[in-house]
């Protein structure tokens, strides 16, 4: 069960929001608003019910609930609920659908599903540099 | 007095023509195309190879089962693997255990994780089948 202290998106874009670039983050994320451009973490991506997203999105995990248009690349897993409006190519190595959801476009799930996938599209995390004494 | 069977409505899987058929029907012939159209509901536990597999009725693809064939259906349940279009009418499930290659197309989709599907997908509420005019069908 979901820690009710804990919440599960530590960034929501907002329904009243529109953002149209390059989005990178750490967490995890949810959109209920307008989003255009390209998302890039290693995290979470949640797409709200009412929100509209064209994107090109290479996450770690997406759940979506809302419209999508564009192309999904997940290192972990997708999910679709029920109220999803999918028009996109997706590639993770699990997949799971809810029934009513609605999907148009090329889905390539399994567990070898990334390996066509040039490493240098997921997010390389940075090493830290040790401190200099 | 004898009880008239229950009916049901199904399309042909070739030309979608609307029929009626008794609900212990096996077989009907469509009106539409002249073609036979088998109603019955099938099991497949072990390898199954076949230029098409058309039935309108429920067909469970087993853990051990292999079906390759261009699939025409309606209602699916993959627990093996599929290998093939698949064009159902009603719904495709496609369990933890299930495998399916090829491209896919129904109103209700569902799949658990762990499920493999590579292929072109469409589904959702707005390909559920429509009635046609059968007299249209036959022109």
């Amino acid at each position: 069960m979901a820690d009710a202290s804990k919440p599960e998106f530590t960034t929501i874009l907002a329904s009243d929001c529109s953002f149209k670039g390059e989005m990178t983050f750490e967490g995890t994320m949810k959109v209920d608003g307008k989003f255009e451009g390209k998302i890039t973490t290693k995290g979470k991506l949640g797409v709200g019910k009412g929100a509209h997203l064209c994107a090109e999105a290479i996450v770690g995990q997406a759940s979506i609930e809302g419209a999508f248009k564009g192309n999904v690349v997940a290192s972990e897993r997708i999910e679709l609920a029920a109220s999803a409006s999918v028009m996109a190519d997706l590639r993770a190595p699990k997949l799971v659908v809810a029934e009513g959801a609605t999907f148009v476009g090329n889905v390539h799930v399994s567990p070898d599903a990334l390996k066509g996938v040039e490493k240098s599209e997921f997010v390389v995390p940075i090493p830290a540099t040790p401190l200099k004494k | 007095m004898g009880r008239t069977p229950d009916k049901r409505q199904i399309f042909c899987t070739r030309c979608d023509t609307p029929l009626e058929v008794s609900c212990n029907a096996r077989s009907t012939l469509c009106p539409g195309c002249h073609q036979n159209v088998r109603t019955e509901d099938e099991e497949l536990n072990t390898y199954c190879a076949r230029r098409e597999f058309f039935t309108e009725g429920t067909v469970t693809v087993g853990k051990k089962g292999v079906l390759i064939a261009e699939v025409r259906v309606q209602t699916l349940i993959v627990q093996g693997e599929v290998k093939g279009s698949v064009r159902a009418r009603h719904s495709i499930h496609v369990t933890k255990t299930g495998r399916v290659f090829g491209d896919i197309r129904t109103p209700v989709f569902v799949m658990e994780s762990g499920a493999q599907l590579i292929g072109k997908c469409e589904f959702g509420p707005g390909l559920a089948p429509r009635a046609v005019d059968p007299c249209a069908a036959r022109a």
